[in-house]
């Protein structure tokens, strides 16, 4: 279990070791108070904006100042919570970003392991590519893609932009993956090997658990990506009734209408809620976000 | 382990695919039933047309029993709308039977050949004598003269200003000025009279996109001597360059946000400004005139976000004057939207009968009143229960006369976004009137070409 | 990332197929492979054919209805326009500014705290960071729009404080869309960091502190070092991800005002889909590719260096 103790443990182990080592070896440093006091700075900044999200949601002024409303209300969320703006683009969204994001783990979790583990003359030219190509806007493809949907009868379907979805994510995600393999260590591995498992019994019984946190990020990176793609589902899409939330959202969001702040807020809030609790569940199971780096090293 | 995995991926392809050819019976339309895509924007109006048309369908399946009428809206920036319906009438298995599109954009989509001509139609229905010549010009086809769409309201754009704030500053009521000059010189007085005020709204710049070019820009230019070939030459098929009427324009603008009679340079180029003007500074009473649309009260009508009763005691409306005053004496800019039927429409028969049930005198009276808009045809246009509809529908109605459409062709695009740069860099002052007309001498030559501009002789 | 560069940790397969003949032996080792590979060629590397043959030609969405090739046409002409070059310079801006720059350093700076705070604090910063970066794209635009705005929090704080006040949008957007794309996206490279520190033997920096070496000098001189690898991966996978950054900048300012924060992806969604110039619009994405792939290549040169 090396990986497991190098990555998991970090909550405990880190502060513990820390905190008696400066105060055994040196008088109590005011440098613990400082760095504590810019932290909490920081904090202050980042979370700012949200706080105006989370306080304009259920104020009654609009404003975009950051300002303690005079009274509290629910009608922000009153107003968006219908099955046009909110409950049907929700569940597109949970259908099309949950299968599509179980798609790119997946398959990068199959790729990554022949990439990380054995040498070929292709491999290296393979990973540059698909490296490269996480530079491009996906926007730019999308007139081919439309006219390549209509032609093969799969624009308009769900499962056809759920893959598409998949299949987009998918660079950035075997490359994740594949580096979170490397780190990886290979002698439990042998040892598993040695008892006769195969190279697929082996990926998932010894190699998965060991890089649980590089899932959980690629994951987390994925249907973020995803929950957030508007162009996408726009083109492919026809019906109104299948697109996700991500297409109104945008709209809504980007128009800046001065009018409706607090709706816009509210509407914001229901819609990060899933990528919140993505993230929440995922960590969780870790022990906290604090191991989701993992063991991404170069 | 790898069999179950390769198991799971050819059911993911077989649902796949499987799904897709259950969707692509919806996507395309029999004898019987068509498919009519608009566009539905978010904002607090977005009921409106979704509930009219849907009153239509009944009203036409009603009449024409075992028909089906699929209302598909878009909802998207308007920008976003037109790429998804371009794409979608690019190919005979996606493209709708009836498409709802800015009279401004027909004749890109007409070169793009995406619409079909409807002449053969329009021959046969006795309404279409009742349309208004400039709405027909704004829906014909600049190349071959054909009839590509029947437009179901425009707009024109006059002076709105606040007789309250002009009765204060000294200047007597009902306000009409003569030429630009009166403008400035009733801008000016406000400027010196009332603090807090901002005189004049001229929108500019290229956040304000459209709206700088046709609120902000043309009513200016085609205000100009050179009138309707101020900026396209229709009779030799050019751009116009280098014309005085288009530096005088500038100058205007650059008179407007030098002198500070506008609204703070920073305001003005800000995303969204148009929002700001008629929700807040209007009603707030903080903006003397504004040159904007014929649907402003839209913004404070009862079923509005922010309803503002007292509108029509305190808002006065006047006609834009022209340059110098010379005939006719007032200059309007119009926009639209009209109904087309796409070249590759499956059921264009059904569709055109649906849209001439839509476009009845009645129904369109109803359309006209309900969302506020000026009416395209000539005996909506003096029908009772229209110009009571909303109180200042008479006076831009009769703006129509006089008004002006933007040169309907692909270009046009470009030449616009050209404009909204040179008005930014005089509203700035980044740059002279004479360097940013010289820009957009440049500008326009690069993106139509050299040889489709001429050199404006006034 | 070593085992990019350097030969990877081959395990021995043979011990399980023996007597399977080498070229049947690659094959199935590289079965895992088809999925990614059938996804990737479908959807993507048969439309991104596509583009490259649009970028050489005059295509439109609308306005004409023929296509015709017209050499390096769009890229000649995006050579001569001003808009192009300032996109280009923008977007090095951006990416250095608030990749390079902001999310590596401030990254590096919470994780490196971070290891000395007290746990509630750790905790705390942690939650409103990440919080920041899962939240979905288009909301943190709306969001910084909302605190950069002329009447937004920001301003707002700093008339509190009797700062001066900015209309940030107007006067510095490509600063404003930085701050944001740092705020939104340091998450990252600080999960990245924390882990490399993690894995910073304690030995190293507590000899280092037992030869008297100060709190900077042992940053600088054990840690740094220690953790390159992870800095220099960190900086390639910020730089991909911020060159194609949209949805954040759009929602923001739109590229404007005028086209004072038009980065690339935004100049070429403009002129492919609201001048509807595809085929100028495809030449620009391939420009970004291009440009992505230069950054990458420098990354990987020096990653390969460090092996040596």
């Amino acid at each position: 279990m090396a990986v497991a103790a190098t990555t998991t443990p970090k909550t405990g182990t880190t502060p513990v070791t820390a905190a008696p080592r400066t105060l055994r070896r040196r008088r109590p440093r005011p440098g613990r108070a400082v760095v504590n006091v810019l932290l909490l700075a920081v904090s202050l900044v980042y979370v700012l904006p949200l706080l105006w999200m989370l306080v304009a949601s259920v104020s009654n002024l609009n404003s975009f100042r950051l300002a303690l409303p005079d009274a509290l209300t629910l009608d922000n969320f009153d107003a968006v919570l219908n099955v046009d703006t909110t409950y049907r683009p929700m569940l597109n969204s949970l259908l099309l970003c949950g299968f599509a994001t179980l798609v790119t783990v997946v398959v990068s979790i199959l790729a990554a392991y022949p990439l990380s583990r054995y040498r070929s003359r292709l491999r290296r030219p393979f990973l540059y590519t698909i490296l490269f190509s996480t530079g491009l806007p996906i926007t730019a493809v999308m007139i081919p893609v439309y006219s390549m949907f209509v032609q093969v009868n799969l624009i308009d379907s769900m499962p056809g932009t759920t893959l598409f979805l998949a299949a987009s994510a998918l660079p950035f995600g075997i490359w994740l993956m594949k580096s979170f393999m490397d780190g990886v260590p290979l002698v439990l591995e042998e040892a598993a090997r040695i008892d006769g498992a195969g190279a697929m019994t082996v990926l998932w019984r010894v190699v998965l658990p060991l890089m649980r946190p590089g899932v959980v990020v690629v994951t987390i990176f994925t249907f973020i990506g995803m929950w957030g793609n508007f162009f996408v589902p726009f083109i492919l899409l026809l019906s109104p009734e299948k697109l996700p939330a991500s297409v109104s959202v945008f709209t809504f969001l980007s128009a800046h209408d001065q009018t409706q702040y607090g709706q816009l807020s509210a509407f914001s809030i229901i819609y990060s809620l899933p990528v919140v609790m993505l993230y929440l569940i995922l960590s969780r199971k870790l022990g906290g976000g604090f191991a989701l780096g993992g063991a991404l090293k170069g | 382990m790898r069999s179950k995995l390769i198991t799971a991926a050819a059911v993911t392809a077989a649902t796949a695919l499987a799904a897709s050819g259950c969707s692509s019976g919806s996507s395309g339309s029999s004898s019987k039933s068509i498919k009519v895509v608009y566009w539905q924007n978010l904002d607090s109006t977005s009921k409106l047309q979704a509930n009219f048309l849907a009153s239509m369908v009944k009203e036409f399946t009603k009449a024409n029993p075992g028909t089906k009428v699929n209302l598909v809206p878009v909802t998207a920036s308007e920008n976003d709308y037109y790429t998804k319906i371009q794409l979608m009438m690019r190919s005979p298995a996606t493209a709708p039977d009836l498409v709802y599109e800015d009279t401004a954009l027909i004749n890109s989509d007409i070169a793009g050949g995406y619409l079909k001509p409807l002449d053969a139609y329009t021959a046969k229905w006795s309404d279409w004598s009742q349309y208004a010549a400039a709405a027909k010009t704004a829906v014909t086809g600049a190349s071959d003269n054909k009839v590509y769409g029947v437009p179901d309201n425009t707009d024109t754009r006059g002076i709105w200003y606040n007789k309250q704030l002009f009765t204060k500053a000294g200047i007597s009521v009902p306000w009409q000025p003569k030429t630009w000059a009166d403008v400035l010189t009733a801008a000016r007085k406000i400027k010196s009279e009332l603090s807090g005020v901002t005189p004049l709204n001229l929108y500019t710049g290229t956040a304000g996109g459209e709206a700088s070019s046709m609120q902000g820009f043309e009513m200016l230019l085609y205000g100009t001597p050179a009138g309707d070939k101020s900026l396209y030459d229709a009779s030799q098929k050019k751009w116009v360059v280098g014309s005085k009427g288009f530096k005088d324009a500038l100058d205007f603008v650059h008179t407007v946000y030098s002198e500070k009679l506008g609204p703070s340079v920073s305001d003005a180029l800000g995303a969204n400004f148009g929002t700001t003007v008629g929700t807040e500074l209007i009603p707030a009473g903080k903006l003397a005139m504004d040159i904007d649309g014929s649907w402003m009260p839209n913004n404070w009508s009862s079923s509005s976000a922010k309803p503002w009763k007292d509108w029509e005691s305190v808002m006065g409306e006047a006609a834009m004057p022209t340059q110098n005053g010379q005939a006719p004496g007032s200059t309007s800019m119009s926009g639209g939207w009209a109904w087309s039927i796409p070249a590759k429409a499956g059921n264009p028969d059904l569709a055109w009968k649906f849209l001439e049930s839509v476009q009845t005198k009645t129904n369109s009276a109803q359309w006209n009143a309900l969302n506020a808009t000026i009416a395209t045809r000539t005996d909506v246009a003096s029908d009772p229960t229209y110009l009571n509809a909303v109180p200042t529908n008479k006076f831009f109605t009769g703006l129509v006369a006089d008004t002006h459409y933007r040169p309907g062709l692909p270009a046009y695009n470009q030449v616009s976004t050209a404009i909204q740069k040179a008005m930014e860099s005089v509203t700035t002052g980044q740059a002279s009137v004479d360097k940013a007309a010289a820009t957009f001498d440049n500008d326009v030559k690069s993106a139509v070409g050299d040889d489709k501009t001429v050199k404006g002789t006034s | 990332m070593s085992t990019l560069t350097t030969a990877p940790p081959g395990t021995d397969g043979d011990r399980r197929s023996r007597g399977v003949p080498p070229a049947a032996q690659s094959l199935l080792r590289g079965l895992p492979l088809l999925p990614s590979v059938l996804l990737l060629a479908v959807f993507l590397a048969g439309p991104i054919g596509y583009c490259v043959y649009y970028a050489f030609t005059d295509m439109q969405l609308t306005g004409a209805s023929g296509t015709h090739f017209t050499g390096f046409a769009n890229f000649t002409r995006a050579f001569h326009d001003a808009d192009f070059l300032n996109a280009v310079w923008l977007t090095l801006v951006f990416v250095v500014g608030s990749a390079v720059v902001g999310q590596n350093t401030l990254g590096l700076a919470l994780a490196v705290l971070m290891e000395k705070a007290a746990k509630p604090v750790r905790s705390i910063v942690n939650g409103v960071v990440i919080a920041a970066w899962v939240l979905p794209e288009v909301v943190a635009g709306y969001l910084m729009y909302a605190f950069f705005y002329s009447q937004g929090s920001l301003n707002s704080i700093l008339s509190a404080l009797h700062l001066p006040q900015q209309n940030w949008l107007y006067t510095l957007p490509i600063l404003a869309v930085c701050l944001a794309n740092v705020w939104r996206g340091t998450a990252f490279s600080m999960m990245v960091f924390s882990a490399a520190l993690n894995d910073v033997p304690q030995e190293l920096t507590e000899a280092a502190e037992m030869d008297g070496a100060g709190p900077w000098q042992r940053f600088f001189r054990v840690t740094l070092p220690v953790i390159r690898r992870s800095i220099l991966t960190n900086l390639m996978l910020i730089t991909l991800q911020t060159l194609s950054v949209f949805g954040l900048v759009y929602t923001m300012t739109r590229g404007g005002p005028g086209n004072k924060s038009q980065t690339l992806p935004v100049f070429m969604y403009q002129q492919a889909f609201q001048n509807s110039l595809i085929g100028y619009g495809t030449a620009i994405a391939l420009v970004l590719l291009l440009v992505g792939a230069l950054f990458s290549a420098v990354y990987i040169r020096l990653l390969k260096l460090e092996d040596d």
